[in-house]
């Protein structure tokens, strides 16, 4: 079978246009909108969000409905927010393997396959739905998104045997936590807290060297206490190194989340791997700077003779871009009184640490898609040289990483529970950069009644920087 | 990852198998089934609890002494399920069986607990401003309760690589409101060893 010239300069052209549009990340394809959100220019980036809603039936679609309802919740629109979360949601509960897609991403990329989504991006669609509900005052609603997070966490648990995977979320439990305690369910908040502390202390101290928040400390100490779990409340008194700590009465309380910067995005990295034969009919795939060496066995000799021919190509694969926050740390106060913002979760390490973890089989994918590729671009030169070389121009245009993340989460979140009185309460915010020599503050203004725990976010979109050219 | 290259041509075969073979399911099951899917507390052991507790208060000597005691059948009022254990685990799910038979078996009458309690008593209060007077539900009526339920849930975990025993213990009892005393005692035990 042989190719006619003209159709083989037009099939080339049509390649290299391609190319200029395959090449671009997820985040160059987005960049209006993510420059917009970026430079917090919201209604002009709902806008132009809206201009992708065919995304709610494409392979991204989880990107679309993650990044929609974080953006409604921002705009303080709670309701659509929360339609769009609820579709994100169920994405994740019927989410189904598409074997077809499967095979066809090993010979083309990753990018053909339904984006299924990382793990923690699915623990915070349900982190905003909840909030989004504790905000507009439905603590019911925000329970069942809290029982859903304890579904999630024990799926979670599940799917991974390694104690080096991240399993388990201390933020998520704490969260869960502060919705008990704010249905005056201290039982369940108890449980939360201390599956929380648990968390931290092993998991989280290990992987990000994150502590347990002070907060969680004293809202572990009152679950206790109000549950009647005098023991319990004694022994973490002592382990807190607490001893003059007593639960108190407030009349009502502020839970104030902050989320500060953005989190990573993903970008692509190649690495140039060598084949060579190795023994009892294995090929050596290598790549000596980084010290990797994937020995495949390959019994046909054939096969083996096609692959040696090849010698090195080139694999793509994700990496996780970070975008540093502007801000360092940040403050309330209510009167006379201070309270620190405490990290509590840092979704950029989280992100970085779970990319990490299944990188070796980033690698194995990514060879056998690579090994694919030219083994089927080899037979076809035997064939026909002229399509065997334009199959390896589009295999080479084709070869990519999937570079797909929820884009628009927060860096990390910081929170601090906050004691009120009944009636006008004033609240002051103030975030120090990371220079330490521009501190910017916001004033808040909360109307209370007595026994009510009111929920509020804020988000500093800032970054140190925003090369969003550059992804 | 081994043998890969060979895997090429039965690749897409493979694969489109897997397409057909991996459709969703449905399948109604009776709620007796005893299901285990991940180790942790489930809908079996909330029945294993309430068939263990319900048999032991329905032939427990002392209940009965105590309710021929008092000459008529007490009143029984939910109090708390103390949850010790690191799950969440919803008490209500044997405990509003338990209620069934008690009220089924007729040895003794429920009455409504605190949070019911407060919501009809609610309802009682803008009867008398809007309720025909006639049908308005009186104040000084409610049925005193005798004893109330407590109970207390435990778990202690062993763990070693990929395997888990948890032993669940579900305590439950009834305490004389009047005396303090404890009339009734049930207690469940459940183990489960779970390998990944």
């Amino acid at each position: 079978m042989h190719m006619k010239p003209f159709m083989f300069r037009w099939a080339t052209f049509t390649c290299i246009l391609f190319v200029l549009n395959a090449c671009a990340s997820y985040y160059q394809t987005h960049v209006d909108f993510n420059s917009e959100f970026e430079q917090g220019d919201l209604s002009r980036a709902l806008e132009t969000l809206s201009r992708f809603d065919k995304e709610a039936e494409s392979k991204t679609r989880f990107i679309y409905f993650s990044t929609s309802g974080l953006l409604l919740s921002v705009l303080g629109k709670y309701e659509e927010s929360n339609e769009y979360f609820e579709k994100a949601f169920l994405f994740g509960e019927d989410y189904r393997i598409n074997y077809v897609n499967e095979a066809a991403s090993y010979l083309t990329n990753p990018n053909v396959t339904l984006y299924r989504g990382e793990d923690h991006e699915h623990l915070m669609v349900l982190y905003f739905k909840a909030i989004n509900f504790l905000k507009m005052g439905k603590p019911e609603d925000a329970l069942v998104e809290c029982r859903r997070l304890n579904i999630r966490l024990n799926q979670l648990g599940d799917k991974y045997i390694s104690a080096e995977k991240l399993q388990r979320s201390a933020f998520i439990h704490t969260l869960m936590g502060i919705i008990y305690q704010s249905v005056k369910d201290y039982n369940n908040a108890f449980i939360a807290y201390r599956n929380a502390l648990e968390v931290y202390e092993n998991d989280y101290a290990r992987m990000f060297g994150l502590t347990a928040p002070m907060q969680l400390k004293k809202d572990l100490l009152e679950s206790a206490w109000r549950t009647g779990f005098q023991d319990e409340f004694e022994n973490f008194r002592n382990k807190f190194e607490m001893p003059d700590y007593v639960v108190g009465e407030t009349t009502a309380d502020l839970l104030f989340f902050w989320h500060n910067g953005l989190a990573p995005v993903k970008g692509e990295w190649g690495i140039n791997f060598f084949i060579a034969p190795g023994p009892d009919n294995h090929m050596i795939f290598t790549n000596p700077e980084l010290g990797l060496s994937f020995p495949f066995k390959v019994d046909d000799e054939k096969e083996r003779s096609d692959l040696s021919r090849l010698e090195i190509f080139r694999v793509a694969f994700p990496k996780y871009i970070e975008r540093p926050m502007y801000f360092q740390s940040g403050s309330l106060e209510n009167g006379s009184a201070t309270y620190t913002l405490e990290l509590a979760e840092d979704v950029n390490k989280v992100a970085f640490y779970s990319l990490n973890q299944r990188m070796l089989q980033e690698f194995a994918k990514g060879l056998l898609r690579a090994a694919l590729k030219k083994t089927t671009e080899q037979a076809l030169r035997k064939k026909d040289d002229r399509l065997g070389a334009l199959l390896g121009l589009v295999n080479a245009i084709t070869e990519k990483a999937d570079t797909r993340n929820w884009q628009t989460l927060p860096h990390s979140i910081y929170y601090s529970r906050l004691p009120l009185t009944e009636g006008k309460n004033d609240v002051k915010l103030s975030l120090l950069s990371q220079s330490g020599r521009d501190s910017t503050t916001y004033n808040f203004t909360y109307q209370v009644k007595p026994g009510q725990t009111l929920f509020h976010t804020f988000s500093s979109l800032e970054t140190i920087a925003a090369p969003y050219r550059y992804y | 990852m081994r043998k890969m290259i060979s895997m090429a041509r039965i690749l897409t075969a493979l694969l489109l198998l897997f397409c057909f073979s991996c459709q969703r399911s449905v399948t109604r099951i009776s709620p007796e089934t005893q299901t285990d899917l991940s180790g942790r507390w489930n809908d079996s052991d909330s029945r294993i609890v309430a068939e263990k507790m319900i048999s032991e208060l329905l032939g427990s000597p002392k209940f009965k002494a105590y309710a021929e005691e008092q000459g008529k059948k007490p009143a029984i009022v939910v109090g708390l399920v103390r949850n010790k254990t690191s799950e969440h685990i919803d008490a209500n799910n044997y405990i509003k069986k338990l209620e069934v038979a008690i009220y089924n078996s007729d040895i003794a009458e429920l009455v409504e607990s605190e949070e019911f309690r407060d919501k009809l008593r609610l309802e009682r209060t803008q009867q008398q401003d809007f309720a025909d007077p006639a049908t308005v539900s009186q104040w000084g009526k409610e049925i005193g309760a005798n004893l109330m339920l407590f109970g207390e849930m435990t778990s202690e975990t062993d763990t070693n690589n990929n395997k888990r025993t948890v032993n669940y213990i579900t305590t439950l009892f009834l305490t004389d409101i009047e005396t303090n005393k404890r009339i009734w005692y049930g207690q469940q035990e459940i183990k489960k060893f779970v390998k990944n």
